[in-house]
């Protein structure tokens, strides 16, 4: 078995062609989206969303404030305990909570500034600044559709003249009712928030990159590599085509080895491959644009492991369910370029709407761009369980596809030989 | 050294064997002479364990291939009809590869390699990638990747074809080194000069049947004939042919020469000769040939080597 696998290394290495597929063409593109990836913070558009809120005030007001978030087309409300929803967004299962805090209602009636907080990972600090903009217009807009809107601007112009003249002050409030309506009309309009009634929605970071990375360049590079790491293992699986095609399948059928360690060989020799191929991107991605992966190396290189084991299945399965290279490569560019795209690999996923993040978890590149992102931005604990169910569902695609891939081998590929 | 008995294997509706049997014994070379398509390669593939009959027994050197197959394949080298080498890597990483695949440690395997190479005159390229051999060289590796782990059985599945004279030449001398060193050898061909030359027995299978066996002398024997007249005649070659099957049961045609299978030697060619001129035939020359085992094998199936 490792003889066999020692073989396809020795082949592997002496093939310029797959050399360059496997290293050079990939610190290529990795470069190419470093750079595309650097402009993308702030673009985008928002989408349906469902937002986590956790309600701390537990009044009518605040309940009605959820109803009222609800009623907007870009949001579904999911009402969350505040630990929960906090782990949520540190293990990445959510990009923020919205916060409703004690008082929330008192603030309403008292025409104060409502105290609603934003907590989030910075990683997604692009899509939850654009939510936050669709928050505010319902915040300012709250007390006028609370009934409260009296009281509110009352309270707010005797702030606003807490300091000026005495003159002014009585001014202001014998044309209090001209006012009122002006605001009001702007409510209607939108626009009530140049009085400032509501307030803002408070930012505030809950997981920080730990790491000093950039989160586009963990995307960039966990994304990349994933995808061409997922192109050059198709290129390897298909060897076992080539070894039908040339003969030499045949012979190693007839010599006294279990079939089995034939298609095994293959996969030691893809996953040997494959962890070079990552652990050398990631490198250079260190060295080139800074990627911080000290005091990360054994949760990185378990990510690497897990990655490289999944992503090798895939194509060594490939090779075995298809019958010729022509059908590997029309098939493999297809799935690659799909699951790359629901997966993550061509951009973040909070561009994509939402049954496309759902279908995501049916991707290798999901899980492994996760486990890259639990090391490198997250910087989760190795016994974490969220880390450990990324590494897993890696492990368990492998496996599934590595069983698959020798049920196919001995039905397709050694009966042809 | 070798017993097989009663094969039967069908590919769907086509059956391709019909109750092979035949057995040899140690340090016999035994060669399976038929057309494309008569049984031989799935006769090969069975006794290689690539393919389970569907019935039958092949037993090599006492093991059991039905219970034992990996204690056969070790018995067993196997030379595959098409070229199975690694281009990409020398002749010698290619046969050390193939050696210790069955087994064989280290430093003998090195020595084998060694020894094979000389004997196959690639010894000074040994070091050069397969890719750049010719095909007659690619042919001899191929066939010395079978011999590294000293088979007691070696199956030779026509291991000339597409191959230069020179080569050839070469493989013949090495099977007859390797015979004469007391391997058993089972030899596929479709070419007659290679059955006749280097084979003690020959089985003539024909449509997944064993048609004939023995030695040539016994098929020869066994045939009744004792030669051919080969006459060129005038006209069109289906109408003499026609009409020289009027008149002789055992007629063939080959590149406008008119083949009679005779067993009566001399008289039979008066009686050709007379059938002939009766019919208004048209004779331009005549020759007769001892019988061979083209002829033979003509005689028993009805058909030439190479249809």
């Amino acid at each position: 078995m490792l003889l066999l696998a020692l073989k396809d290394l020795r082949l592997f290495v002496q093939d310029r062609r797959s050399m360059l597929i496997t290293f050079a063409i990939p610190l290529a593109l990795i470069t190419l989206f470093a750079f595309a990836y650097g402009g993308m913070d702030g673009g985008g558009e928002s989408r349906p969303y469902a937002l986590p809120v956790s309600d701390l005030d537990a009044t009518p007001l605040s309940q009605a404030f959820m109803e009222q978030l609800d009623t907007l087309a870009a949001l579904t409300v999911v009402p969350m305990g505040l630990e929960q929803a906090r782990e949520g967004v540190r293990k990445g299962k959510q990009d923020c909570v919205l916060i409703i805090h004690p008082g929330f209602a008192d603030s309403v009636r008292s025409g104060g500034e409502l105290p609603v907080e934003l907590q989030y990972d910075e990683a997604q600090a692009t899509q939850v600044s654009m939510l936050q903009q669709s928050l505010v217009p319902t915040l300012i807009n709250f007390p006028f559709n609370s009934g409260h809107a009296r009281t509110a601007v009352g309270t707010r112009i005797d702030r606003m003249m807490e300091n000026g003249p005495v003159q002014e002050r009585l001014r202001a409030r014998m044309q209090f009712d001209t006012l009122y309506s002006t605001m009001e009309r702007g409510s209607e309009g939108g626009t009530a928030g140049a009085f400032g009634v509501g307030g803002e929605v408070k930012m505030t970071s809950l997981v920080k990159p730990a790491t000093g990375n950039r989160v586009v360049l963990v995307q960039a590079v966990a994304g990349t590599a994933i995808m061409m790491l997922l192109f050059s293992v198709v290129g390897i699986g298909m060897g076992l085509l080539d070894e039908r095609q040339e003969g030499t399948l045949k012979r190693l059928l007839l010599a006294p080895v279990p079939r089995a360690h034939i298609l095994f060989g293959k996969m030691i020799s893809a996953n040997v491959i494959s962890i070079a191929q990552l652990s050398v991107m990631l490198a250079f991605t260190s060295l080139v644009f800074g990627l911080q992966v000290r005091g990360h190396l054994t949760g990185l290189l378990l990510v690497i492991a897990a990655s490289a084991y999944a992503c090798s299945a895939f194509g060594v399965f490939l090779a075995a369910v298809a019958k010729s290279r022509q059908q590997v490569q029309g098939l493999s560019t297809l799935i690659i370029l799909v699951m790359s795209a629901i997966g993550g690999s061509m951009m973040p996923l909070f561009f994509m709407p939402a049954f496309m993040q759902k279908i995501a978890v049916l991707s290798v590149n999901y899980w492994a761009i996760q486990g890259f992102f639990d090391v490198l931005w997250r910087t989760l604990p190795l016994p974490d369980p969220g880390f450990l169910g990324h590494l897993a569902a890696l492990v368990l695609i492998g496996t599934v596809l590595n069983g698959l891939a020798l049920h196919f081998f001995r039905r397709n590929v050694v009966d042809a030989a | 050294m070798l017993e097989v008995s009663d094969l039967h294997k069908r590919f769907g509706e086509q059956v391709a064997l019909r109750g092979v049997g035949f057995s040899v014994p140690k340090g016999e070379c035994y060669g399976l002479l038929g057309p494309n398509g008569a049984g031989k390669s799935t006769t090969i593939s069975i006794l290689s364990a690539l393919l389970p009959p569907d019935s039958g027994r092949v037993v090599v050197a006492g093991h059991d291939l039905a219970t034992e197959p990996l204690a056969c394949k070790r018995a067993i080298g196997v030379v595959p009809q098409e070229l199975a080498l690694y281009n990409d890597l020398t002749a010698e990483a290619n046969l050390l590869f193939w050696g210790r695949l069955y087994g064989v440690p280290n430093a003998a395997v090195r020595e084998r390699a060694g020894e094979l190479l000389r004997l196959f005159g690639l010894a000074d390229r040994r070091h050069h990638r397969v890719g750049t051999y010719s095909g007659g060289m690619k042919r001899r590796i191929n066939i010395a990747a079978a011999l590294l782990h000293r088979p007691q059985v070696l199956l030779m599945d026509e291991p000339t074809v597409g191959i230069d004279p020179q080569s050839r030449n070469l493989i013949f001398e090495v099977v007859e080194q390797l015979h004469a060193d007391g391997l058993t050898i089972i030899y596929t061909t479709h070419y007659m000069e290679e059955a006749e030359r280097l084979c003690d027995r020959i089985g003539i299978i024909d449509t997944g049947r064993i048609v004939a066996q023995g030695t040539l002398a016994e098929l020869k024997d066994a045939s009744r004939l004792t030669g051919t007249v080969d006459v060129t005649y005038a006209g069109e070659p289906a109408q003499v042919l026609e009409q020289a099957a009027s008149f002789w049961p055992h007629v063939h045609q080959e590149k406008g020469i008119t083949h009679f299978l005779t067993p009566g030697g001399q008289g039979d060619l008066a009686r050709i000769l007379q059938g002939s001129t009766e019919r208004g035939m048209d004779i331009r020359a005549v020759a007769v040939r001892d019988v061979d085992l083209e002829t033979i094998f003509l005689h028993l199936t009805g058909k030439q080597l190479r249809d």
